[in-house]
């Protein structure tokens, strides 16, 4: 089993956040909701990473906090899943383009 | 420690092929790795029952959704990738850089989580019970959204 230290703590933070910062490009520059989707699953990942060093500190509240960070961002994605089903029945395709806040049209 | 950077490095190589992949069901594919290592980096710190949750609910439900969703709706492949949004990335970068090095790396130790000993906790039972009280009714919300949809 391997021991947080000083060695291990930066290869979690640095892959974490690697992994972050490619989910906040992959989002910023997608073009379908089917990317959006992978993207914020990704950063999702980052997040669960980065809760590692927190077992040390205190076990069980980091593993309660794990729970409800897996729960709701599995709830949140599914929900995020139905609005692309819904959004490709109505327009015909996946397209962020396609998107329109509510309000007028200028 | 090399198997923690091995995992590490397959993580990132496979995070940065869902940024540079053309085809959405290969970037689904790539998420899907990227997942597993993360959940197997808990292994590694004796943490099993993080790695079942995130290998069973997250990559097992969501991500295999995600993958069947990525092949259906396949279209023509095309890049994705935007040098002018690496702007905003790098400059998020550089301030997680300087907050992580002005922070320090001060928690050493072994992790010592035991399952049994946090299901006993009453505190910890009624949050998975208004936990899956959520979830239910998150799905009931998902369930009438869809079905609203329909009629």
């Amino acid at each position: 089993m391997l021991e947080l230290n000083a060695m291990t703590v930066p290869v979690i933070y640095l892959s974490s956040f690697a992994i972050l910062l490619a989910g906040f490009l992959t989002a910023l520059s997608c073009k379908d909701l089917i990317r959006l989707l992978i993207a914020l699953e990704l950063m999702f990942g980052a997040v669960f990473m980065s809760l590692i060093p927190a077992f040390v500190i205190a076990a069980s509240p980091a593993f309660g906090t794990s729970i409800i960070t897996i729960f709701t961002s599995a709830g949140e994605l599914l929900v995020l899943i139905a609005a692309i089903v819904i959004q490709d029945r109505r327009k015909k395709n996946v397209l962020i383009e396609h998107i329109t806040i509510g309000g007028d049209r200028v | 420690m090399v198997l923690l950077s091995g995992f590490a490095g397959v993580l990132v190589l496979s995070s940065l092929g869902v940024l540079l992949s053309k085809d959405n069901f290969y970037s689904a594919l790539f998420m899907t790795l990227t997942l597993v290592m993360v959940a197997s980096v808990y292994t590694l710190f004796d943490i099993q029952s993080v790695f079942v949750l995130i290998v069973f609910v997250f990559v097992g439900a969501i991500g295999i959704v995600t993958v069947a969703l990525a092949a259906t709706y396949r279209a023509m492949p095309e890049r994705q990738f935007s040098w002018v949004w690496c702007i905003p990335v790098a400059i998020t970068a550089a301030v997680l850089c300087h907050f992580i090095s002005a922070a320090g790396y001060g928690i050493p130790g072994r992790v010592a989580f035991s399952l049994s000993g946090f299901i006993k906790t009453s505190e910890y039972q009624l949050l998975v019970v208004f936990l899956t009280s959520l979830v239910i009714l998150l799905f009931l919300s998902v369930i009438r959204l869809y079905r609203g949809e329909e009629s």
